[in-house]
């Protein structure tokens, strides 16, 4: 108790009037989360601003609900401007005074918000208290240029063998994920943040996973997935859940890129996942019809693409003059019956370095990921991708596309020659080893030792309908007996001769003990 | 349509001369009913109200917690910029006074100051 009195005397005592004059501004109407302000002649776009519940109010009406609420500036008008409203819309009236912050909207940011979870604004949501992060940085600004920039040459590995193999995503490249919704966009991103935790702690990236527009449910659920597999002690989710208001689903991919750039300046490593920008897109189309922008095509504004590519943008790997820090961005995009043709779909594909393509219809198969390796492609990963996966994945995807051709072909054919029936088994076996259940990512070694064995011949004499069992086993005996065969991959990064001799006499000695 | 007329009838509202701006209203009924759009009007009366009640939010006030502190509040908010002939009292300030003109604002008020307070160390 005297440290509160002492507290509060001090601050009385440190209290001087302030005689400076603030500019003010009076809401003029208010509906939809959006409030019109009269006045705020200086004031400037993006700017917040702080309706002020308290003016017309006693001390102690004042004292009962003394929490600010913000807005941020979207409209410059004649005689005033339009603001939408960042927090509980109903407590905005008429009249009500409105004070300039002369500040752009910002976000406290730091490594006090590892393992956090916090809203667009950077307000802690999950009951632990203040987050304590000191730093704060406009949610909005230019991304680097191309003197600060450096090739993307670090593999940022996903564990998804699919991924990883045909589809390398680099650090500081911007991979889009799409596909219909219950196709395994967010589990691929999920997986993609659990697997960082088999990196060692310096390259280890920081993960923020930003949720837009989705079931608070299923970001709790996601949360306690994160924190049951210790993903949280490098991770941070920022959530504006289909509850929140447009303003703040519209925020949220800004406030989480704003958070992976303190750390990319840091000189460190961040992960971040949009999930997803279809429901940023559709807030943003409702807060610029609500603030009469002219629609455009599909009722989106003009300026929708530029959403887009300003966040995206902000991805990058810096150079070592700028620390050498590189932000890695995973957007999300849901289509509408596999339509990838579609308005937000096709300027996304167009603003990113390349597309994993997800499809109901192998999802229905039973193909996890259900990844469409023809239309997926990654346009700077290769250029990442590591010795070692370069050397046994070269090929599979040229494979697959064959075997996919042909197997098409089957279906009409029943009769097959000897070549044919070997070239659609060997298709299966590698689609069997490219399957990969949700939540079991695996280190970048032991994929390239999998991946290697089967497409070296050694699982040719499994059918196809084995392998899956054969993989796990394959998987034990790897951890077990070729101990140092992954230690070497690991650290070279590549499959030197001396450890692709002493892998294959392994593998020679797995297959013996397993052939039917 | 509308906001054109506003902005005429606010123009002739500025001009001094009282008959010159009631001579103005009455061209611009006469011109109304020539065009066939009298139904405006309503609506302009409406504009016209909103313009008249954002003008008189602009006007210099200033408030003061007590009778004995207005020459004091007003000598203050002058020597701020902000001129006005009397002084209304607002209890609700505790202390001191706040002032406010043309979007700008001077609050000197201990409840203003209390409120600080209380954000800085709940916070």
């Amino acid at each position: 108790m005297n440290s509160i009195i002492e507290r509060i005397e001090k601050e009385i005592a440190a209290w001087a009037p302030e005689v400076g004059a603030e500019e003010v501004g009076v809401v003029r109407a208010t509906g939809d989360g959006i409030a019109e302000i009269d006045g705020l002649e200086k004031a400037v776009l993006s700017e917040m601003v702080l309706f002020d519940p308290t003016f017309d109010r006693t001390l102690t009406e004042a004292l009962a609900d003394p929490n600010p609420i913000y807005g941020l500036i979207l409209n410059l008008e004649e005689d005033g401007v339009r603001a939408v409203i960042l927090g509980d819309a109903s407590k905005i009236y008429e009249g009500m005074l409105v004070r300039r912050l002369n500040r752009l909207l910002s976000i406290s940011v730091g490594p006090e918000l590892v393992g956090r979870v916090v809203n667009p604004l950077g307000e802690p949501v999950d009951g632990k208290g203040p987050t304590k992060a000191k730093e704060e940085r406009p949610i909005e600004r230019e991304a680097y240029g191309v003197i600060d920039r450096a090739p993307v040459n670090v593999p940022l590995h996903t564990g998804i063998k699919a991924v990883d193999a045909m589809i390398p995503i680099g650090r500081g490249q911007r991979e889009l994920i799409i596909g219909d919704r219950g196709t395994g966009k967010t589990t691929i991103a999920i997986d993609t943040i659990i697997n960082q935790k088999s990196e060692s702690a310096t390259t280890r990236p920081i993960c923020i996973y930003v949720a837009i527009g989705q079931k608070e449910s299923k970001t709790a659920k996601l949360v306690a997935e994160l924190a049951a597999r210790g993903a949280m002690e490098y991770s941070i989710v920022v959530t504006a859940p289909a509850s929140s208001p447009a303003a703040l689903q519209f925020l949220a991919p800004f406030a989480g890129a704003t958070i992976g750039e303190y750390f990319m300046e840091q000189g460190k490593d961040a992960l971040v996942v949009y999930d997803d920008l279809s429901k940023q897109a559709v807030a943003y189309r409702q807060l610029a019809l609500l603030l009469r922008r002219p629609p455009g095509r599909e009722a989106y504004p003009g300026d929708i693409f530029y959403l887009h590519s300003r966040l995206l943008e902000r991805a990058a790997k810096l150079s070592k003059e700028k620390g050498g820090g590189s932000l890695t961005a995973l957007p999300i995009i849901e289509t509408q019956e596999g339509d990838v043709s579609a308005y937000i779909p096709t300027n996304v594909i167009s603003i990113t370095d390349g597309q994993i393509y997800l499809e109901t219809n192998l999802f229905n198969k039973g193909q996890r990921p259900a990844i469409n390796v023809g239309i997926s492609v990654s346009r700077v990963g290769s250029s990442a991708q590591t010795k070692a996966m370069k050397k046994v994945a070269g090929k599979i995807k040229l494979e697959l596309a064959q075997f996919r051709e042909l197997e098409a072909f089957m279906q009409f054919s029943s009769d097959l020659d000897p070549e044919t029936k070997k070239r659609i088994d060997a298709g299966r076996r590698m689609t069997e080893i490219l399957n990969q259940g949700r939540g079991v990512p695996l280190p970048f070694e032991m994929e390239a030792a999998i991946i290697f064995t089967a497409t070296s011949g050694y699982l040719n004499s499994f059918a196809p309908e084995e392998i899956k069992e054969v993989e796990e086993k394959l998987r034990d005996y790897l951890y077990r007996e070729a101990g140092g065969v992954l230690a070497a991959i690991k650290e070279s990064r590549e499959i030197r001769e001396e450890t692709e001799k002493t892998l294959r006499e392994k593998l020679d000695a797995f297959v013996a003990q397993h052939k039917n | 349509m509308i906001d054109t007329y506003t902005r005429i009838l606010e123009a002739a509202a500025e001009v001094e001369d009282k008959e010159a701006s009631d001579a103005a209203v009455t061209k611009l009924i006469m011109h109304l009913k020539s065009m066939g759009r009298l139904k405006m009007l309503p609506q302009i009366a409406r504009e016209l109200r909103k313009v008249a009640a954002r003008r008189a939010a602009r006007r210099p006030v200033i408030e003061v917690a007590h009778h004995k502190e207005a020459a004091a509040a007003l000598r203050a908010a002058a020597a701020a910029g902000i001129s006005a002939s009397h002084t209304s009292v607002n209890h609700g300030l505790i202390h001191g006074w706040r002032a406010r003109s043309h979007g700008r604002l001077i609050d000197h008020s201990a409840k203003r100051a209390l409120l600080t307070i209380y954000q800085t160390v709940t916070r």
